[in-house]
């Protein structure tokens, strides 16, 4: 019976989302949430206005509070490798959309009611947070394909080995050449880096790539090259642009993992200072109660 | 005999062994460079094809010399030429070479070329932004302790230091503005938040606003204020009950919604029936979508003010709860009871005997006086003669009417009588006549008449009262009992005046305010003071000349349809619920006040419309 069971999560894993996961049953949830936040709210009396401070608003505080800590839990849930019933699966559907139900009963805790100081940090933060999960969602539904795509039958140990041996035949076609010309083969080799910052990365943008502008310095040198040396030239010149290829596909490929991964940069940061900014709130709303 | 150069070539394997080529060199000399008929043949693209000279000078001596004018690393240092003691075990780079010079085993010298390690090919890790970017948990602990430290930590524990530099960390947590009455507060938080995880109480508020303190105490709180930055004096309250009846007055939640709000309200020691239960600071002006956005919205005034529960929430039903209450209950305006004023019915000694009596009962004072309002106001009688005869000179020229009298004190209400003012010009108090001047008493002497009698308070520059004045005074038709109840009694003048108490406030539980114009008769249709008043018709001092409430209703409770002179007919029209007896006073009452408040008075409140 085990190994049935064992079965039938694995084909679930397979063929569904965590999006659609179990018929959008945190949808569902999610929906009922935020549509008993916003009748609640519709419904109450509250005076002099809505706001934290209002029996709805202390409610809405709570739940939201609650799923604030409980969404980060994904954090230590991701690490914790369990075969209950609950898979991280169905922990990250919930996460995803008990996360969105917190724009609606965050919100309404406030009671629109904003101004400069640590609450509406708290409230901003948590926007950011779920800004850049949005992005996450969008970015785990869309780019794994392009990676896929991109990367071909070629894994990126193999793109990092064939732009390795492509430096070691350029290394070696150079060495008939002369300092002058030597130098263009050293630009490339010394100077090329493959990775590139955070914003590289992320445009996917290598504009001043050391491989580049070797290729760029061939014409003058053969121009001034004698035949030995054109030779080794023209054959440095193909490597170059080989490498050039293999450096694109490369790129290409830490250009959407920066995409796939960039939103956890705010996302994680982001979520330690809502949970300090949320403390901050509740207790600073209680001591000053 | 020129020393031999042995050459060791290392060359390190994948798997962490070395092969070792060697190679002897006989004529002292050896070239160094990348082409590959070099002695040493460095295939590095940094080093030039004939890149410098080795050349054995002396006994374990050196020399290297750049051939192309290109440098080379010996010892740690770029040089073109270095001359080398084999002893000291130099090292000479070039590119990524590393020639380690020294005396051999058989004496010659020893080079061994070698290249150095590579940094390490990259790994896949290379693809993921983490080798280019921050440590999330890093970041993510660094910031969420920044806002921890400044957000909490700094403003609990810092403050007391930060105040003095007159920074005030504590204000990132407010939660709004205060209102304007209060704005000067906003950098003193705990100016009213006074104990941490205590909700607001009462004694904060109370400290400013709490009303019939001693006046050092006041002026003490006042001057506190006026340090604090308050441009105004806080307004002083009372309660219009004692505190634990007006709790037990009180209703319980209607909805279900309000009961357990105030179950958890009770648990969580956040008690509903706080001064900041209905006062709420910190909070804007519910948004009215008619009302034009100004500041005022956004700062207003006053606190907002949430009613907990309202007049009739508790005066409904008061008697089920409060059994031993002596007021009636009253629902609403409708149902409100009729006056019951508080009536002088005689006297204990001196002292007035005071006795809520409603109008249905038809009351009758027995203030000691004798008074007629109908003689007095009968335009064709021998009173308005009289006033026709003093003249406008003396103020009256016509007949008497109520403000001849009556005169108002300006806040609503009038002066207390005073004899001589305003019946003195008829009812002379002349005794005596001193080469052609009169001699007056003074009626509030008469209350010592042995005093008088004795001279010590007689009107000056004259002789003493005969007590055959006073005694013809006191008997039927002399002077005294036109006005006074006189009792036969065995005194030297044959009687006795009673006791007088004339009527100052009717209704003390209510407000009724004769500046109003509506109430003092200005402006069409306004009210006159027969109206409520029937003076004309009243023959007898006890008379109580107060209509019922049904004259209040002709225009409270009445819409512009019904008359023209249609007013309000909520409670704090009549009854202020911090200040019983009397009206809320408005901001324009405030304004009022402030305007005309003599230099250095003190005009509490916000002057506001």
């Amino acid at each position: 019976m085990t190994a049935v069971g064992h079965t039938q999560r694995r084909r679930r894993a397979t063929h569904e989302s965590f999006l659609r996961h179990r018929g959008f049953l945190f949808l569902k949830l999610s929906t009922v949430l935020c549509v008993a936040a916003v009748a609640a709210y519709l419904l109450q009396d509250a005076r002099p206005r809505p706001g934290g401070g209002t029996f709805l608003g202390y409610l809405l505080g709570t739940v939201g509070a609650l799923l604030i800590v409980w969404l980060a839990l994904l954090g230590v849930r991701k690490r914790a490798v369990t075969d209950g019933h609950y898979s991280l699966k169905a922990w990250v559907s919930a996460h995803v959309y008990l996360g969105l139900s917190l724009i609606a009963i965050a919100t309404l805790h406030t009671g629109f009611h904003f101004g400069w100081n640590v609450h509406t940090l708290a409230y901003a933060l948590m926007l950011l947070v779920i800004a850049s999960g949005v992005f996450g969602v969008w970015a785990y539904a869309v780019l794994p394909q392009r990676l896929s795509d991109n990367r071909g039958d070629t894994t990126r140990k193999q793109m990092l080995a064939s732009l390795s041996s492509l430096d070691e035949a350029i290394a070696e076609a150079a060495q008939p050449l002369g300092r002058a010309a030597a130098d263009i083969a050293r630009l490339s080799l010394e100077h090329t880096e493959v990775g590139g910052n955070f914003w590289q990365r992320l445009t996917g943008r290598w504009n001043d790539c050391a491989n580049d502008k070797a290729i760029a310095r061939i014409p003058a040198a053969l121009a001034a090259a004698d035949g030995r040396e054109a030779t080794a030239l023209r054959k440095v010149d193909e490597l170059l642009q080989r490498k050039a290829r293999a450096l694109a596909q490369a790129r290409r490929q830490m250009h959407i993992t920066a995409m796939l991964e960039a939103w956890l940069f705010v996302h994680v940061p982001a979520t330690f200072a809502l949970l300090a900014a949320l403390t901050v709130h509740i207790v600073s709303v209680f001591l000053y109660w | 005999m020129t020393q031999a150069i042995t050459l060791r070539l290392v060359t390190r394997q994948a798997g962490g062994g070395e092969i070792v080529r060697q190679r002897r060199i006989d004529t002292g000399e050896a070239l160094i460079g990348r082409a590959p008929e070099c002695d040493i043949h460095l295939p590095d693209l940094a080093v030039d094809m004939q890149h410098a000279l080795l050349r054995v000078t002396g006994l374990n001596r050196v020399m290297v010399e750049s051939l192309t004018g290109q440098p080379f690393l010996a010892d740690g240092k770029f040089t073109l030429r270095a001359d080398l003691d084999m002893r000291a075990s130099p090292v000479l780079g070039f590119g990524d070479y590393s020639l380690q010079l020294g005396v051999g085993a058989d004496d010659d010298i020893a080079v061994t070329v070698a290249r150095k390690e590579d940094a390490g090919a990259p790994t896949p890790a290379l693809f993921s932004l983490r080798a280019s970017l921050f440590s999330r948990r890093l970041v993510a602990w660094t910031l969420g302790l920044i806002i921890f430290a400044f957000c909490l930590v700094l403003p609990f524990s810092g403050r007391a230091v930060m105040d003095s530099f007159k920074i005030h960390p504590d204000q990132q947590w407010s939660t709004g503005p205060l209102s304007k009455a209060h704005a000067f507060l906003e950098k003193d938080c705990q100016a009213c938040h006074v104990k941490a995880f205590v909700s607001v109480r009462d004694g904060a508020c109370l400290s400013c606003h709490q009303a019939g303190r001693a006046p050092a105490v006041q002026d003490a709180a006042d001057a506190r204020v006026r340090r604090e930055g308050s441009a105004n004096l806080p307004l002083l309250i009372f309660d219009h009950a004692p505190h634990d009846r007006i709790l037990r007055a009180m209703p319980p939640p209607p909805t279900i919604r309000g009961r357990v709000g105030g179950l958890f309200e009770s648990v969580l020691n956040h008690p509903n029936d706080r001064c900041a239960s209905c006062h709420r600071e910190h909070t804007t002006a519910p948004p009215e979508p008619a009302v034009a956005k100004t500041a005022d919205i956004l700062r207003t005034g006053k606190p907002a003010l949430v009613v907990v529960s309202d007049c009739a929430g508790c005066h409904a039903r008061l008697k089920m709860r409060l059994p031993d209450t002596r007021l009636i209950d009253t629902p609403d305006w409708n149902r409100h009871p009729d006056f019951r004023p508080q009536v002088t019915v005689g006297f204990d000694g001196a002292t007035p005997k005071l006795q809520r009596i409603s109008l249905a009962a038809h009351p009758v004072e027995a203030n000691g006086l004798a008074f007629s309002h109908r003689i007095h106001m009968n335009p064709i009688g021998g009173v308005a003669r009289q006033g026709f005869e003093l003249g406008l000179t003396k103020g009256y020229g016509a007949a008497l009417t109520c403000d001849s009298c009556h005169r108002a004190d300006g806040l609503g209400g009038f002066k207390p009588m005073e004899m001589e003012r305003d019946c003195g010009a008829c009812h002379s108090l002349a005794f005596a006549q001193v080469g052609g001047q009169l001699k007056t008493l003074r009626h509030h002497d008469m209350r010592n008449i042995p005093g008088v009698l004795a001279g010590a308070k007689a009107a000056s520059g004259g002789p003493n009262v005969d007590p055959a004045v006073l005694r013809r005074a006191m008997q039927p038709g002399g002077l005294c009992v036109d006005c006074h109840t006189v009792r036969p009694a065995a005194t030297p003048f044959g009687g006795q005046i009673l006791p007088v108490k004339v009527a100052g406030r009717l209704l003390p539980a209510g407000d009724f305010n004769h500046a109003v114009p509506a109430h003092g008769g200005l402006g069409t249709g306004a009210a006159q003071c027969a109206d409520c008043h029937k003076a004309t018709t009243s023959d007898r001092s006890g008379d109580l000349l107060l209509e019922g409430i049904a004259t209040c209703r002709a225009c409270h409770g009445k819409t512009e349809h019904d008359t023209p002179r249609f007013a309000a007919a909520n409670c704090g029209e009549c009854h202020g619920y911090h200040s019983p007896g009397q009206a809320p006073l408005t901001g324009q009452d405030r304004l009022f006040r402030a305007l005309g408040a003599a230099p250095g008075a003190k005009a509490r409140g916000l002057p506001l419309f």
